[in-house]
């Protein structure tokens, strides 16, 4: 009798493979390496078929590759699937990724780059209910956070409802007992942010959430003003939104970290940096080690920058490729414009999966940027505004 | 989330193309969301032959854009000058409250024609 596959047996028994995976993230750091990525495979390869057989665009690009299910079978064969290029999500035609009619879309969330043209993915209610669990999971895992306050170095989901990185930060207000953000119509003031954490103290662990170059603001401000605070011990400091300056200038993670501990009391294993994209599903969250991992239902392929066909090696720089079986609505197969590479060896956390080191966008990217950058130019240019000379003449 | 206006307007864009010969653009956007339609025109002795768009953002405003050229290809300029502020309120159909920034951008792109015919 053949054996069946972990998701068939799951389906027989009227459970959800997805829904399943999603739920059991600690458990599925914690599987063998082998059975993980066996796991894994069989969601992706459901996943591929699923969208082969209900997306036109995608099925015609495949076919034009010579790619059908029957060529996809096993862990081994992922790297044969097509993978759809992220400008695709910010092109005209982005209607053509949908594999579902467009009255089956529940949410659309967007990121504007420094081109201005945004990126749209359009989720079904089925991918929500996955994105959520999936979210919430992940930040359970690798920030544990279910209490405390949380001060928001960036604008509320009130004045961006649909930016994703805004959107994903907030949902972690929801284990929070108290949060403020402290951007209003692209302003930050430093000092009440200051006042805010002082109004926090003896109350709540106070938790510092946002992209890098706003709290690099605020860390920059008590230093030029020689002010030290000591948080909480369970206290972090959780970035989201790219190391890259409006300017071109990368923000160091070390001096980044110094500061923290200094002018925060914060030390290094207390700031957790999240890598995510709008257009996936996939979170890859700091270890207590600074090391990101890779959602581990979600397959990370590392192609090599001169032949987009092939993998590097673990530890090497290449594009990124993601396999996101959670995207219903649009295939989750895309490649991105992200130079990345793959952390070899084993984790000192213990936990099995993928772990990602990310380097920086691809030179041929239009892009600069996210929209953390495309926010920071535009709080930079109301800045210069506000204060320039009157004096016109 | 999106009524039958929005559904077949978005699902079966059929003005969305490239005018090879055009007589007039218009074009604008939303500088923070960065939605952003593209319109071109061809216009002769002030009847609207063809209109084309290109149409990035939200379902919603890539809907606006084939709603906008289907309204007013074959029609006068000065017939769609006369469209009452009702009458395009009730283009996209019932929105829900996060999409009424596309009617904001069909309002926009009628003021645009007229200006650009008037100028």
């Amino acid at each position: 009798m053949q054996q069946l596959s972990i998701t068939q047996s799951l389906r027989n028994m009227g459970i959800d493979p997805l829904k399943a995976s999603v739920a059991s993230v600690s458990e599925l750091y914690r599987l063998p390496q082998d059975k993980l990525d066996a796991i894994k495979a069989e969601l992706i390869i459901d996943s591929f078929r699923f969208h082969y057989e209900n997306n036109r665009y995608y099925r015609e690009a495949c076919d034009e590759k010579g790619i059908t299910p029957a060529s996809v079978n096993t862990f081994d064969d992922l790297i044969k699937i097509p993978l759809i290029p992220i400008a695709k999500f910010k092109s005209a035609s982005n209607h053509e990724l949908l594999s579902k009619p467009l009255n089956a879309i529940e949410h659309e969330m967007r990121s504007t780059g420094t081109s201005g043209i945004p990126s749209v993915s359009r989720r079904c209610a089925p991918t929500i209910d996955l994105a959520v669990s999936a979210i919430y999971a992940m930040y359970r895992e690798f920030l544990g956070i279910s209490k405390g306050a949380g001060l928001y170095i960036c604008p509320s989901t009130e004045e961006i409802p649909e930016m994703g990185m805004i959107k994903a930060l907030n949902m972690l207000a929801g284990l929070l007992d108290t949060h403020r953000f402290m951007v209003r119509e692209e302003r930050f003031v430093p000092e009440d942010a200051i006042a805010q954490l002082t109004n926090w103290e003896n109350q709540f662990t106070r938790h510092i959430i946002g992209p890098p170059f706003l709290i690099h603001r605020l860390l920059q401000f008590l230093k030029q003003t020689g002010q030290k605070l000591t948080l909480d011990k369970g206290s972090m400091v959780i970035t989201l939104g790219g190391w890259k300056r409006f300017t071109g200038q990368m923000i160091s993670r070390r001096e980044f970290a110094l500061l923290c501990e200094e002018y925060l009391g914060i030390p290094p294993s207390g700031i957790r940096d999240i890598y995510a994209l709008v257009e996936s599903n996939v979170m890859a969250i700091d270890d207590e080690h600074q090391v990101k991992h890779v959602s581990p239902y979600v397959h990370f392929s590392v192609r090599d920058m001169n032949d987009l066909s092939k993998e590097v090696a673990d530890g090497e720089h290449g594009v990124l490729a993601i396999l996101d079986p959670l995207a219903l609505a649009t295939p989750g197969m895309i490649l991105t414009e992200d130079i990345v590479s793959l952390v070899p060896g084993e984790s000192p956390s213990g936990r099995s999966g993928q772990r990602m080191e990310y380097i920086m966008r691809a030179p041929s990217s239009l892009e600069f940027g996210c929209c953390a950058v495309n926010l920071e130019r535009k709080m930079d240019e109301d800045e210069k505004a506000e204060n320039s000379c009157p004096v016109t003449a | 989330m999106f009524n039958d206006i929005i559904v077949r307007n978005f699902s079966n864009p059929t003005h969305a193309a490239e005018l090879v010969q055009s007589t007039n653009t218009i074009e604008l956007g939303n500088p923070v969301c960065g939605d952003r339609i593209k319109v071109q025109l061809n216009i002769q002795d002030g009847l609207i032959l063809q209109a084309a768009y290109a149409a990035w953002g939200c379902a919603t405003s890539l809907a606006t854009g084939n709603v906008f050229c289907q309204k007013i290809q074959g029609t006068s300029v000065a017939d769609v000058c006369n469209l009452s502020k009702e009458e395009i309120d009730k283009m996209l159909g019932d929105l829900e409250p996060a999409q009424h920034h596309c009617l904001e951008m069909l309002h926009n792109l009628f003021a645009k024609l007229q200006q650009t015919f008037h100028a």
